[in-house]
């Protein structure tokens, strides 16, 4: 019996450990009256916590600039008010994101809400920020099922990102205006064949909504491209190697893949290494990610990404000069690169800085209303028109998209992204490489 | 046909595949369960430290990822040992609830730790043999593949030898077997509980570092899945039967591949644990399991 003091003792510190390192967020420097407190929904814990830090860490960076401004300007209070953020940890998951959002909301009383990632964790929540009515500007949950939705309130929503149709479209267009016709060229293929494409994607609101998009898209417009393959993927899967060797089985000329970061790093290295899939790659822009150029290793050399943000293409315009000077206070404070996500979410800090200033309050509607009827300069994405604003009808903002090849740097001894699309901003052309074999004839 | 022969054949590799990394890591789980009765939650924080294990020594030393599977084994085995020690020895038989909730904390615990140290960003490391394919005759693998099968069957030969022809494997079993009789029998059992919980993680550790080599992705929290997957294994297989995780590994690896090839990836859980509820129908005991479980 005597033995349970001391395994009492070890045990109780054991579990005071746990609690103490399982509750390591940070947590806001301070909690003045007079401060606008922003709540940045982030996925701090879980497979995708990479993307959440990006996504706190540019939240951070975008406050401390307003702050070391004197703040955001309210004229109802006629003074400048610092930015608090308050960070919610969804840990990449529908249930912490709820139990995020609901502290943040009820317990932390946030003015604004920025970030959000998954469309299936977003989703989950939004129930919650329509019922509490409270601002949110959301940088991630790109499925058109989340923005375009219509049994629950959404008008205190706005969508700072591409839908899934817009990232779609974006791709499918550069397939077809770009990379048909260079293969076909070089293997002297019929122009009656269609262009033989995989889908694998994840078994998501993101993924199906980028599976529906894709089919809708070619019937809509069209396009000589028959989809030959369609995989599925659960959340956070690490093995594809079954799946691609499906994928390989239908012969594509090409790979869609929509996927999260952590997947397409697996996914490529397993396509080319494992399953010999020799054939091109295209993902999408979440993946546009410092970690997986440093990640994928020379097995990503060729592939191609739809993009809107990257850490190492910067695309020329009037956005260059401050997407350099980002990175560069990026790297100064974090030693490191943001990624897309977090571009977004800096800009989405912005917004939410702006809205308030043009409301004049903090108070929910006016700010609300102040977001619906913004016009900003864009930042550092390039945006259609130059402006960031949000549509009338799902509230979303419209960017300019375009498409990167991916080449390795020897002297970094990583890939490198290079524009090859659309043709206004294009570094360098797209090139097939020379192990790259086509689909059935 | 040819092409149809090739894919199944390919499709069945994988499935070996993941089977290995499957009975490694619920060989060590049934292990600890046939000796200690307890269920441990955290099992596949030990996989996970493994991964995280190998990429230390990798980054440190720069030596084949192979090679650091005589470090890594070790250091599991000796992490193994201080868990038993600190968190199961003061708990043993005081009833489930307790084991389950000190598995549960363990989990937050290790995972903290690990993203403190290493933090949480997916890592990965590469096989020095990556660009290696081996003809097989049907198919052409990579030779990383066939280096893990051939480790998981060595491991699994000398868990063999171990427990059957060393005193302190038999003294396991005995333990195993009946742990009042094997007291009365002179053999020190908690002693055994402890040799046995280091080598369960030090199993589920070498799945973790074939995992890593294989070029799988790793972060602090990707245990819990495989975890999952191998109690569902043990359960499939008969719980405390060592040749029951090993038939449940490779027909959960088989299946799921399986499903992924004809349903799509996202039924390929799904389906495994309908082969596990079925096989529980037909013989509630695992297809190994004995009544007295």
């Amino acid at each position: 019996m005597k033995h349970w003091v001391p395994y009492s003792l070890v045990m109780s510190i054991i579990i005071i450990g746990a609690l103490l390192f399982s509750g390591c967020t940070e947590q806001p420097a301070s909690e003045s009256a007079e401060s606008i407190k922003i709540g940045v929904v982030a996925s701090m814990s879980g497979p995708a916590s990479t993307t959440g830090k990006d996504i706190w860490q540019s939240a951070e960076l975008a406050a401390q600039e307003i702050n070391a401004q004197g703040g955001v300007f309210v004229k109802d209070l006629n003074k400048k008010i610092p930015i608090t953020l308050v960070q919610g940890d969804d840990e990449s998951t529908r249930e912490g994101g709820i139990k995020a959002v609901s502290k943040l909301i009820t317990q932390d009383n946030v003015d604004l809400l920025v970030g959000g990632y998954s469309s299936a964790v977003v989703s989950a929540h939004q129930a919650i920020v329509a019922d509490n009515k409270v601002p949110y500007i959301i940088s991630g949950g790109s499925s058109t099922s989340v923005s375009h939705r219509d049994d629950i309130d959404t008008s205190y929503m706005f969508f700072h990102r591409p839908n899934t149709d817009d990232s779609a479209k974006a791709s499918i267009l550069f397939i077809d205006e770009v990379v048909r016709p260079e293969i076909y060229k070089k293997f002297n293929l019929p122009d009656d064949r269609p262009l033989r494409l995989a889908l694998i994607f994840q078994d998501s609101p993101f993924g199906k909504g980028q599976q529906g998009a894709v089919r809708n898209l070619t019937q809509d417009l069209n396009l000589p491209i028959e989809i030959v393959a369609e995989e599925t993927f659960k959340m956070g899967e690490s093995d594809f190697r079954t799946a691609l060797t499906s994928v390989k089985a239908k012969k594509p000329d090409i790979i869609y893949a929509v996927t999260f970061l952590n997947e397409l790093i697996p996914l490529t290295q397993q396509a080319r290494r494992d399953v010999g899939l020799d054939t091109l790659i295209l993902s999408i822009e979440n993946n546009d990610d410092p970690d997986y150029y440093s990640g994928v290793g020379e097995l990503g050399d060729f592939t191609l990404m739809e993009s809107r943000f990257s850490p190492y293409a910067i695309p020329k315009g009037s956005t260059s000069e401050r997407t350099k000077k980002f990175l560069e206070d990026f790297q100064t404070k974090y030693g490191g690169f943001s990624g897309m996500m977090g571009a977004a979410t800096y800009e989405s800090v912005y917004i939410a800085a702006k809205a308030i200033e043009n409301a004049g309050t903090v108070q929910k509607d006016a700010v609300r209303k102040a977001l619906s009827e913004i016009s900003m300069d864009h930042m550092i994405e390039v945006m259609k028109d130059q402006v960031i604003r949000f549509s009338p009808d799902y509230q979303e903002s419209s960017f300019d998209l375009y498409v990167e090849q991916m080449k390795m740097d020897p002297a970094v001894g990583e890939i490198r992204p290079h524009i090859v699309w659309p043709e206004s901003i294009r570094e360098t052309g797209f090139v097939i490489p020379d192990w790259y074999q086509p689909g059935s004839p | 046909m040819d092409l149809h022969i090739e894919i199944i054949t390919q499709v069945l590799f994988w499935g070996l595949y993941t089977g290995c990394i499957y009975i490694l890591l619920a060989t060590g789980l049934n292990l600890i369960f046939g000796v200690m009765k307890i269920v441990n939650f955290a099992h596949g924080e030990f996989l996970m430290l493994g991964t995280y294990i190998t990429f230390f020594l990798f980054v440190m030393s720069g030596f084949n990822p192979y090679v650091l599977l005589c470090a890594s084994i070790p250091l599991l085995v000796v992490i193994g040992v201080i868990v038993e020690r600190l968190c199961f020895r003061p708990i043993l038989g005081t009833g489930k609830l307790n084991e389950i909730f000190v598995s549960i904390g363990l989990i937050y615990i290790i995972q903290n730790l690990v993203a403190r140290i290493w933090t949480d960003e997916w890592k990965t490391i590469q096989s020095p043999f990556r660009d290696i394919s081996v003809d097989l005759g049907i198919i052409q693998v990579p030779l990383d593949y066939l280096i893990i099968m051939a480790i998981t069957a060595i491991l699994l030969i000398g868990l063999y030898i171990f427990l059957h022809h060393t005193w302190t494997g038999r003294a396991i079993r005995a333990t195993s077997q009946d742990r009042k009789g094997a007291m009365l029998m002179g053999i020190n059992v908690e002693r055994m509980d402890m040799v046995t919980f280091g080598i369960g993680a030090a199993l589920a550790g070498a799945a973790g570092t074939l995992w890593a080599v294989s070029g799988q992705v790793f972060n602090p929290y990707m245990g819990s899945i495989p975890a999952i997957k191998a109690f569902a294994i043990i359960i499939l297989g008969g719980l405390g039967s060592i040749p029951g995780a090993i038939v449940g590994g490779l027909a959960v690896g088989l299946v799921e591949n399986g499903t992924a090839f004809t349903l799509g990836g996202a039924w390929k859980d799904a389906v495994s644990f309908i082969l596990l509820i079925i096989v529980l129908i037909i013989r509630p005991t695992g297809l190994f399991g004995e009544d007295s479980e």
